[in-house]
C-alpha cells in the first residue's frame, strides 16, 4: 500500500536544491528500500502489537495454554509455589461460594462425604465389635475368668485387664523434653493411661540419665537410651536439643526406635530455632504434639480361631447341661409343688387361701390353727426348699374334729385313764377319772371352740369303782370252822385283821351324807345234824365272827351277824368246793338302807 | 506454658528438703534423695504478673562439695542457696558452693537463705557476715521452714529475679 517504486530519473535546479533534494532523495530511496525489504515483517509485527494491546486476544491466548503451563510446572517440581500462589484465591473462591449459595458446594461434596461419613462409622462398629469379640472370647475361658478375677483385684476394667494381657506393645506416653534445662516441651499420652505430672517426670528422666552418666563416667554426649521396669519400657532417643522419651508396655520392635529417631530429627527441622530460644515458654511447642502423637503406636495379638473352638464346644455343652437340669428341675418341682398343695390342704386346721409367685419365690397364704401341724414340717416332708416357698401365716380357730380333740385334751387336761374323741363336735370322754373331775367336765367342755355336746356316760368315778373292789374283796373273804365248832383254827386267825382293814376303808369311803355301810356276818353250816342245831351254831360262828371283827377295830354297829344254817350254801358260789366249806362264815356288803339298820 | 528450673542448693541438713515441702505438695516420696540424689517438685506461681511455673530440684546436700552432681544443675535459671543459721560450718559449704557455681553459672540469679530463724538465739550467723554478703550484692533472707518465715517470699524474690 505504503510501496512506492524508487524513482529513477530527478531534475536538477540549484546547486542548494541539488544537495536539499539529495538529502532528501537519499531518505525516500532508504525508506523505499526498507519498505521494499520489510514491509512484510513490519506489518507482522504491527500485527502483534495490536493483538498485544487487545486484552480479549491475549486473554483467547492463554486460555489455550493455561491448563498446560500448570501441568509443567509442577512436573518441573513447582507444586509447592503454585499451591501457596493458589490457595488464598482458592480458600477465598470456597469461602465466597459458600457464601453465596452453600448449596452449590454441598451438591458437589455430597457424593464424596456420604462414602467418607459411611466409611468413618463403619470402622467405629468394626472395632467396638472387634473389642467386643475379644472380651467375649476372653470371658468365657478359664484365662478369661482369672483375668476378671485379677480385674476385680486391682480394680481396672475388665476390658483394660484385657488388653494388657493381649498386648504385644502399646507406647503410653511421649515426652519431648528440652536437653539443656530438662524441662517439658510437649507430652502425649495415650487414651485410658493415667499419668502422673509429666513435667516431674521429664525432669526425674533428666535426672536419672544425668546420675547414670555420672555413675558410670560416661562420656557427656552419651546417653541413656532405655529403661526398663517390669512391663514398663523407656526408650529415649537423643537430638542436640531435645530428647524424646517414650513410655512403652510390653516389647516394641527395634523398628520403633527408627520412628522415634524420624520424630526427634523432624522436631528439630521444624523447631529448631524455638529449641534454640528456649527459656522456659512451652507454648511454641504445642504444635509438636501431633508429631508426639503418631509415636503412640500400638499392637495386640492377633486372634486365633483354631483356639476360640474348643471354648465354644465347652461353653455350647455346658449350657446343654445346663438347660437340661434347670428343665428337670422345673419339671421335678412341679410335680413336688402340687404334691406340697395336696397335703396342705388335705393337713386339719390349715386352709390355703391364695398361693401365687412373690419376690422370686413361691408365696402361700394361710389360714392356720395353732394346734395345726408346721406348714414348714409339711414343706420338709414333701421335699422342698425353703427357699423354694414361703407362707404367710393367719391364726384362726379351727372347727376340724381332730382339732378340736386336741384343742379339749389340751384345755381339759384329761386323767391318765380317760379317753376323750371328738366327732362331729361331740366330746365323748370314756374311762375312770376322779368324780370332781368329772363333775366339771360338761362345764369346761362347753368353754372348748369347736365342743357342741359333751357325751360323759362312759365316764366312772374312779372312787365307786374302789368300793368294788374293795366290796369283792370282802366278798371272797371266807372263815372255815372245824366240824360242830364256833370257833375258828389258829391258822385262820390272821384273816380277822386283813377283813377289818377291808370293811373300814369301805367305811372310810362312804360319803359322811349318807347311810352308814353295813356288813353282813352271815354263819353257815354243812347239812349234818339237825336243822334247829345247825341254825343255832350258824348264828353262833357269825357272832363269834362279829367279836373277832369288832376286836380287830370295826365298829359293831357297822356289823350284822345272823345264821342261816344250810339254808344259803356257800358252794353256790364254789361248786367244786366240798362240804368244808360250808361250815364257814361269809361277809357281804349291803347297800345300807334304813329298815336294815339295828 | 512458661516453666523454670530452680535448684536447693546447701549443705546436708540445712532445711532445703523443709523448705520444698513447705512450698508444695509433693507427689514424690523423699526416697527419691538417696536413691538418686535428687527431689523435683513442682509449684507453679504467679510472678510479676506472669504464670511460672517453677521445676524444683532439691538437690541432695553435700558437706563436700566434690560429691554434688554439677550435671544437676544444667539449664536452671536459678537457685536458692541454703544454710543453717545456728551452724557456721554450713555457710562455710554455702559459700564454697557459691564459688563453684559461680565458675560455670556466672551471673545466675540466686537467693541466699539463712535458714531456721525460729532458733535465732542460737545462731552463729552474725551481723557483719550478713552486711558483708549484702555489699557483694547477695539478696539474704531469714527463713523458717518450722514456721513457715519468708519460705513463699524466698521463692517469688528469686522467681522476680529470672524474671528481670
Amino acid at each position: 500500500m505504503a510501496e512506492r517504486p524508487p524513482q529513477q530519473n530527478q531534475p536538477e535546479d540549484s546547486a542548494a536544491e541539488t544537495r536539499e533534494e539529495t538529502r532528501e532523495d537519499k531518505r525516500q530511496k532508504f525508506q523505499d528500500l526498507r519498505n521494499l525489504l520489510l514491509a512484510p515483517e513490519q506489518k507482522e509485527i504491527q500485527s502483534l502489537r495490536n493483538r498485544m494491546d487487545d486484552r480479549a486476544a491475549r486473554a483467547e491466548d492463554l486460555s489455550a495454554v493455561v491448563a498446560e503451563s500448570i501441568e509443567l510446572r509442577r512436573e518441573h517440581g513447582g507444586g509447592a509455589d503454585l499451591n501457596k500462589a493458589l490457595m488464598p484465591s482458592v480458600e477465598e473462591a470456597l469461602r465466597e461460594s459458600v457464601r453465596k449459595d452453600p448449596s452449590v458446594l454441598a451438591a458437589a461434596l455430597f457424593p464424596v462425604m456420604g462414602p467418607a461419613i459411611r466409611k468413618s462409622i463403619a470402622e467405629s462398629i468394626r472395632s467396638m465389635l472387634e473389642s467386643f469379640n475379644q472380651t467375649m472370647e476372653h470371658s468365657l475361658s478359664a484365662q478369661g475368668i482369672r483375668w476378671r478375677l485379677e480385674s476385680l483385684r486391682t480394680g481396672r476394667p475388665f476390658s483394660e485387664v484385657v488388653l494388657l494381657h493381649s498386648l504385644v506393645y502399646r507406647v503410653e506416653q511421649v515426652f519431648l523434653i528440652h536437653k539443656a534445662t530438662s524441662l517439658l516441651l510437649a507430652h502425649c499420652v495415650a487414651p485410658h493411661v493415667s499419668t502422673k505430672d509429666p513435667s516431674l517426670v521429664s525432669g526425674m528422666l533428666s535426672a536419672i540419665q544425668s546420675y547414670v552418666r555420672d555413675s558410670f563416667k560416661a562420656p557427656k554426649e552419651d546417653s541413656l537410651d532405655s529403661i526398663q521396669v517390669g512391663e514398663l519400657e523407656v526408650w529415649v532417643v537423643s537430638g542436640p536439643q531435645a530428647i524424646l522419651a517414650a513410655v512403652i508396655r510390653g516389647h516394641a520392635p527395634a523398628s520403633y526406635r527408627a520412628t522415634l529417631e524420624k520424630t526427634i530429627e523432624d522436631i528439630h527441622r521444624d523447631f529448631g530455632q524455638a529449641l534454640e530460644e528456649f527459656d522456659g515458654d512451652s507454648a511454641p511447642f504445642a504444635a509438636a504434639e501431633p508429631l508426639l502423637e503418631n509415636c503412640l503406636e500400638s499392637h495386640y495379638e492377633p486372634k486365633e480361631a483354631t483356639k476360640r473352638r474348643p471354648y465354644v464346644a465347652v461353653v455350647a455343652v455346658a449350657a446343654l447341661v445346663l438347660a437340661a437340669v434347670a428343665l428337670w428341675m422345673s419339671v421335678n418341682n412341679n410335680r413336688k409343688w402340687n404334691h406340697f398343695m395336696v397335703a396342705l390342704q388335705r393337713e386339719p386346721g390349715i386352709v390355703v387361701t391364695s398361693s401365687g409367685m412373690e419376690g422370686g419365690h413361691h408365696l402361700v397364704r394361710l389360714l392356720h390353727d395353732p394346734l395345726a401341724k408346721d406348714p414348714a414340717v409339711v414343706r420338709h416332708d414333701e421335699g422342698l426348699d425353703a427357699e423354694f416357698v414361703d407362707f404367710k401365716l393367719e391364726p384362726y380357730y379351727s372347727l376340724d374334729d381332730e382339732i378340736v380333740e386336741k384343742r379339749a385334751i389340751e384345755v381339759l387336761v384329761p386323767p391318765g385313764e380317760v379317753s376323750c374323741k371328738v366327732k362331729d363336735g361331740v366330746l365323748t370322754a370314756t374311762g375312770r377319772a376322779p368324780s370332781d373331775w368329772v363333775h366339771k367336765l360338761k362345764d369346761r367342755a362347753a368353754l372348748v371352740p369347736g365342743v357342741k355336746k359333751v357325751d360323759a356316760t362312759g365316764l366312772e368315778s374312779s372312787e365307786a369303782s374302789e368300793t368294788q373292789m374293795l366290796a369283792s374283796e370282802l366278798k371272797s373273804t371266807v372263815f372255815t370252822f372245824p366240824i360242830g365248832v364256833a370257833q375258828v383254827d389258829a391258822d385262820q386267825e390272821g384273816k380277822f385283821a386283813s377283813a377289818a382293814q377291808v370293811i373300814n376303808s369301805l367305811i372310810a369311803k362312804t360319803s359322811p351324807l349318807s347311810q352308814p355301810l353295813m356288813v353282813e356276818v352271815i354263819g353257815h353250816t354243812d347239812t349234818s345234824g339237825t336243822e334247829g342245831l345247825n341254825m343255832s351254831l350258824s348264828q353262833q360262828r357269825a357272832e363269834y365272827v362279829t367279836r373277832k371283827l369288832v376286836d380287830a377295830g370295826v365298829a359293831r354297829r357297822n356289823l350284822n351277824p345272823h345264821g342261816v344254817g344250810t339254808s344259803e350254801p356257800v358252794r353256790n358260789h364254789d361248786a367244786a368246793g366240798d362240804e368244808s366249806v360250808e361250815r364257814s362264815v361269809t361277809l357281804r356288803l349291803v347297800p345300807a338302807k334304813p329298815n336294815r339298820v339295828e | 506454658m512458661l516453666q523454670k528450673k530452680i535448684c536447693m542448693l546447701g549443705a546436708t541438713a540445712v532445711g532445703k528438703t523443709s523448705l520444698v515441702r513447705r512450698f508444695v505438695e509433693s507427689i514424690y516420696s523423699d526416697e527419691y534423695h538417696t536413691s538418686v540424689g535428687v527431689k523435683i517438685d513442682r509449684k507453679p506461681v504467679r510472678v510479676k504478673e506472669k504464670d511460672l511455673v517453677m521445676v524444683l530440684w532439691d538437690i541432695y546436700g553435700a558437706d563436700e562439695f566434690q560429691s554434688l552432681r554439677m550435671d544437676y544443675l544444667n539449664g536452671m535459671f536459678g537457685y536458692l542457696l541454703v544454710a543453717d543459721g545456728t551452724r557456721k560450718s554450713t555457710i562455710n559449704d554455702a559459700l564454697t558452693i557459691q564459688e563453684s557455681v559461680a565458675k560455670d553459672f556466672a551471673k545466675m540469679p540466686f537467693v541466699f537463705l539463712l535458714n531456721k530463724a525460729d532458733l535465732k538465739d542460737e545462731w552463729e550467723a552474725g551481723a557483719d557476715l550478713e552486711q558483708n554478703l549484702t555489699a557483694r550484692g547477695w539478696t539474704v533472707m531469714h527463713s523458717s521452714a518450722k514456721t513457715g518465715e519468708a519460705v513463699e517470699e524466698a521463692f517469688h524474690t528469686l522467681g522476680g529475679k529470672m524474671l528481670r
